[in-house]
């Protein structure tokens, strides 16, 4: 009581409402000592108040400046406080850490594998999906316009308009959309002489520019009468990147020259950096107007056409949002206006599909690609993944909330201790969560160092533009790393701050250092479940994707794809008749097959999964109304092509050098055209029409094995094949076999056949290999992700379960040196430990198992030919972990095996 | 009382400090002993002279405690700090500067 009033006494003012007390007692205080004076040397009372007030001047003025002076005092100190205690924390934090250093570095570790993989998984996540391009202005409000419709029982969504539906839709929108530009990016030949080379280019309407806000780093953009029809000016604005590394920078590259195709461009101006390398996956070199472009795709004979036919979609479309459109009106607007388009189509196309069949529909997606209807299955896999390093992180968080909490079991009487030398409970809790945040924040650092350089290969395989590829450290990757650390610091720290902070003094005191109540504690051993079967989790997914890449890499194409190179020819411009074309094909498979290396080569006319070409196939009695009929594709090969592809024929025969112009019309079907088409008749000899019922007969003189041409989640196997020579001269490419993989041959090829190439002509040289990969990618990089995490997943859960086990035994070493005393057996005590651990394993097991079975259903789409409840995949992990699990325990079992009752009993 | 004197700025901040040098003393005992010290030259009104006081406080150039006074009642004490003989160190180099230079001119001879 009486220290107490004693404080009160002495105590210095600490809240706002102590300010205004305490002031209030000085004033008074003075105003009685000064009036006491007074009245000593003889003046009334009410003349000295009067007089104390004459001298204190503006009382209430002086009262709110004494209190708000006071206030402000105050509050710096709290803040002065708050950041020494801060210090302290921090400071005893790392005094104790640096105490444990193998402690410290194994939370270290495990949170920074944890942290590390959800730091590389946001790179790449953000990237994709959350990124607006640079300079965009209202990105919120720019769509990418993509168009869908029926065909063939199937909504075909695509984002390439012909140039005249870009113009009717541009016109039938105005009311919704107040700008709209279209751009297209090919590649094609750059420059001139020695220093030629395809690139890549992005013709945009002049309007394009006017979506951002981004001045010209040189010169000017070009305007809209230079992007006019029917085809625009010969100007081109440089990309950064390009401008740089071509000129050096340099500012007098305006008005200079740069060839294009076959054109010769003026340099008009330089684009700002970052604004071209936002679009495409290669960067693209230079703008140039979208009315230009189509004379560079199209030559200059089909120019007066391209704007006026419905023939060919190249073209995509942004459209930007009028404020307070939704995006739902604009979606509608857009449907109403590709109706409108395709029904002016319909005038003059009678023959099409009319409209309540197509149903055409208009789609206002997001700016970004990968948000938008045409999403890659990279994507989604990565998003995935995501969740997958989540949970990866949540397994780092128990491991690390175990080891504390088994720390904080060794530290109980240092606590105990500190408590009653008057430490606030609130105080140590601060510290404690100190001690973990610091190594969080350690962690979020090694993570970011592991995301860096081992992330390096994850970004280049997800992530389409190099410039993004390069690095990860960027403001947004930092915070969101920093703010997954505080988290997963909070999370581990959490549970073993608040157990210590309730630990019972006087218990702790008196108790053993050995002894503990916690080896039971029910929250270590619900981590421990909860790891396991977040481990479980994420093996059944590792399974199910290791098993559909197998599958997909088991799928027999109906050609090889590694030994296979496909060469292509540009003419730039340089005149060829279609004979000479010919000829010029039979040169380069003259040549290519002098290399050595090379064992065969055909000519082709198209590429699978580059592009297919539908066919017209008809025969008298067929069913017009068949639904296969709209399935069929058809490929052109010269003399060898089956043989050189690795297609099997297997009936009939192939093609042969007799198969020319003049010869008899032959066709090859695939085995599955062959059942659809002649059910019950032999297909070969059939006579077969192409275009029309009056077209001249092909005789059927082969059947090949059926292929994949587009997907291959969805093998399509009607495919009809016709030589070469017979559908016109010149067209198409040359396919080259080689001995051993394709990409070694490449440069060779290429080389080769440059030295034949007339003009400003040249090849192109991809191994089919390169074209196939982005087909299996998704599984690849699904299956090895999967495997990685969910090895690291196995590893912590595994090392969590073994810590707590040995921690356990030695705990019970008291207790099990008195049961050997008393007669217990070793294989007692071994199986008295492993009993322990494998009850935690097999309830993780069992809970992962019935979590994964629930998830596995939405992971479905992302799984080839494998069903998400597949029992070999949960079998073999049940086994996997339940092995891991008794590994863990074996090693502490055995060693509870080996105390010795004298030396346990007599240690305490 | 015309013939009082006013204080330049910050001058009352120097006899504040200057005051607290003799030990440690309440509001009203600095107000008196300036006051006895000037012979009531000074105009200091004592409002200024306790808004002085705080601000002083505020900048860590005395400390504040409440104490029991020479009559027993209970008083706000002001200690001069370490830094607030620094400062008062400081201060007084340049008044006296500024006052010799002024005395310079002032009784100079033509």
């Amino acid at each position: 009581m009486i220290a107490r009033g004693f404080r009160r006494l002495f105590r210095l003012e600490r809240t706002g409402a102590d300010v205004d007390r305490s002031v209030d007692d000085e004033i008074a205080f003075h105003f009685d000592m000064t009036i006491r004076d007074l009245v000593a040397r003889g003046i009334s009372p009410a003349d000295a108040r009067a007089e104390a007030e004459r001298r204190f001047g503006n009382l209430g003025d002086a009262r709110a400046r004494m209190a708000t002076l006071d206030r402000q005092r105050l509050a710096h100190d709290r803040r002065a406080a708050w950041w020494s205690a801060f210090a302290q924390d921090l400071h005893y934090a790392i005094r104790s850490l640096r105490a444990r250093p193998v402690f410290a570095a194994t939370v270290i570790a495990t949170l920074g594998l944890g942290i590390g993989a959800n730091a590389a998984m946001f790179g790449i996540v953000d990237r994709l999906l959350f990124r607006t391009p640079h300079y965009l202005v209202d990105a919120g409000r720019v769509h990418r316009v993509f168009l869908a419709r029926m065909s063939n029982g199937r909504e075909r969504i695509t984002q390439n308009l012909t140039y005249r539906r870009l113009l009717e839709i541009d016109s039938l929108t105005t009311g919704v959309f107040d700008k709209t530009a279209g751009y297209f990016i090919a590649n094609t030949a750059v420059g001139s002489g020695i220093e030629s080379g395809e690139q890549t280019v992005f013709g945009a309407s002049a309007t394009f520019f006017e979506l951002f806000n981004a001045p010209p780093a040189a010169g000017r953009y070009y305007g809209r009468s230079e992007d006019d029809l029917p085809s625009g000016a010969p100007v081109v604005v440089l990309a950064y990147s390009y401008w740089q590394r071509a000129y050096g920078g340099r500012a007098d590259v305006v008005n200079r020259t740069l060839d294009i195709g076959s054109g010769k461009f003026t340099i008009i101006g330089v684009a700002p950096p970052g604004l071209a390398e936002e679009f495409g996956d290669k960067p693209p070199i230079a703008f140039i107007p979208i009315t230009r472009m189509a004379l560079v795709l199209f030559g200059n004979e089909s120019v007066p056409d391209y704007y006026k036919s419905h023939s060919i979609g190249w073209v995509s479309l942004l459209a930007r949002r009028k404020p307070g459109i939704s995006a739902e009106q604009a979606t509608a607007a857009l449907t109403t206006a590709y109706q409108r388009s395709y029904m002016m189509e319909l005038a003059d196309a009678p023959r099409m599909a009319p409209v309540d069949r197509v149903k055409p529909r208009g789609i206002a997606a997001p700016i970004v690609r990968e948000r938008g209807p045409q999403a890659s299955q990279d994507t989604r896999v990565a998003t995935w993944l995501e969740g997958v390093a989540a949970i990866v992180l949540l397994i780092a968080c128990a491991n690390v909330a175990n080891l504390l909490l088994a720390r904080a079991v060794q530290r109980r009487r240092e606590i105990a201790v500190r408590l009653a030398l008057g430490i606030g409970r609130a105080r140590l809790f601060t510290q404690l969560l100190t001690e973990s945040l610091v190594l969080a924040t350690l962690g979020g650092f090694a993570g970011l160092a592991i995301a860096q350089w081992g992330g390096a290969a994850l970004r280049v395989a997800f992530l389409p533009r190099a410039s993004w590829a390069a690095s990860l450290f960027d403001a947004r990757t930092f915070v969101f790393t920093l703010a997954v650390s505080l988290i997963a610091g909070t999370l581990s720290g959490l549970a073993p701050a608040l157990y210590s902070g309730r630990s019972d003094l006087a218990a702790a005191l008196k108790a053993g250092v050995r002894e503990g109540t916690l080896h039971r504690s029910r929250m270590r051993v619900s981590l421990l479940v909860l790891q396991g079967a977040l481990s479980v989790v994420l093996l059944v997914g590792a399974g199910l994707f290791v098993r559909s890449l197998l599958n997909v890499r088991a799928v027999h194409m109906g050609y090889d794809v590694d030994h296979i190179v496909y060469v292509s020819t540009e003419l730039r411009g340089t005149p060829l008749t279609p004979s000479q074309s010919a000829a010029l094909k039979e040169q380069q498979l003259a040549r290519v097959l002098a290399i050595p290396g090379v064992e065969r080569a055909a000519r082709a006319l198209t590429v699978p999964f580059w592009m297919t070409i539908n066919g017209d196939f008809r025969f008298e009695g067929m069913d017009t109304s068949a639904a296969w009929r709209r399935e069929i594709t058809r490929q052109a090969g010269s003399a060898d092509f089956f043989a050189t592809m690795g297609t099997r024929i297997v009936r009939g025969r192939g093609f042969e050098r007799t198969d020319t112009r003049n010869a008899e019309r032959v066709i090859v079907v695939s085995e599955a055209l062959a059942k659809a088409a002649w059910p019950d008749k032999d297909p070969l000899q059939q006579c077969v029409r192409m275009g029309s019922d009056t077209a001249p007969c092909r005789r059927v003189v082969g059947i090949a094995e059926n292929i994949t041409l587009g997907s291959i989640t969805q093998p399509e196997g009607l495919h009809y094949y016709l030589p070469i020579d017979q559908i016109g001269e010149g067209a198409g490419g040359v396919f080259v076999r080689v001995r051993g993989r394709g990409e070694a041959q490449l440069e060779n090829i290429r080389r080769a056949l440059q030295a034949i190439m007339p003009g400003a002509s040249y090849v192109n040289v991809t191994s089919l290999s390169s074209i196939v990969a982005p087909q299996i990618k998704s599984f690849r990089l699904g299956a090895t992700m999967f495997v990685v995490f969910g090895a690291l997943a196995l590893g912590l859960a595994a090392v969590g379960l073994y810590s707590v086990i040995a921690y356990g035994v030695t705990q019970r070493q008291h207790e099990l040196g008195v049961r050997v005393a008393l007669g217990a057996r070793r294989d007692q005590i071994v199986s008295l430990i492993l009993r322990q651990g494998m009850t935690l394993g097999v309830a993780g097991v069992a809970l992962g198992a019935a979590a994964a079975l629930v998830a596995a259903k939405s992971i479905r789409p992302l799984l080839f030919d494998v069903s998400p409840f597949d029992p070999l995949v949960y079998s073999g992990v049940v086994g996997v972990l339940l092995a891991t699990a008794l590994a863990a325990c074996v090693l502490p079992a055995r060693r509870a095996a080996r105390v010795d009752p004298n030396v346990a009993l007599r240690s305490d | 009382m015309a013939d009082e004197l006013e204080l330049f700025q910050g001058t009352l901040d120097l006899l504040i400090l200057k005051t607290l040098t003799w030990g440690p003393r309440h509001g009203y005992a600095v107000a008196r002993w300036i006051g006895e010290t000037t012979h009531e030259d000074l105009n200091v009104e004592e409002g200024a002279l306790y808004t002085a006081l705080h601000r002083l406080h505020k900048r860590r150039w005395v400390s504040a405690d409440w104490g029991v006074s020479e009559n027993n009642r209970r008083a706000k004490f002001y200690s001069i700090t370490a830094a607030g003989r620094a400062q008062l160190r400081r201060q007084s180099d340049t008044w006296s500067r500024y006052a010799r230079a002024v005395f310079r001119v002032l009784e100079a001879k033509a």
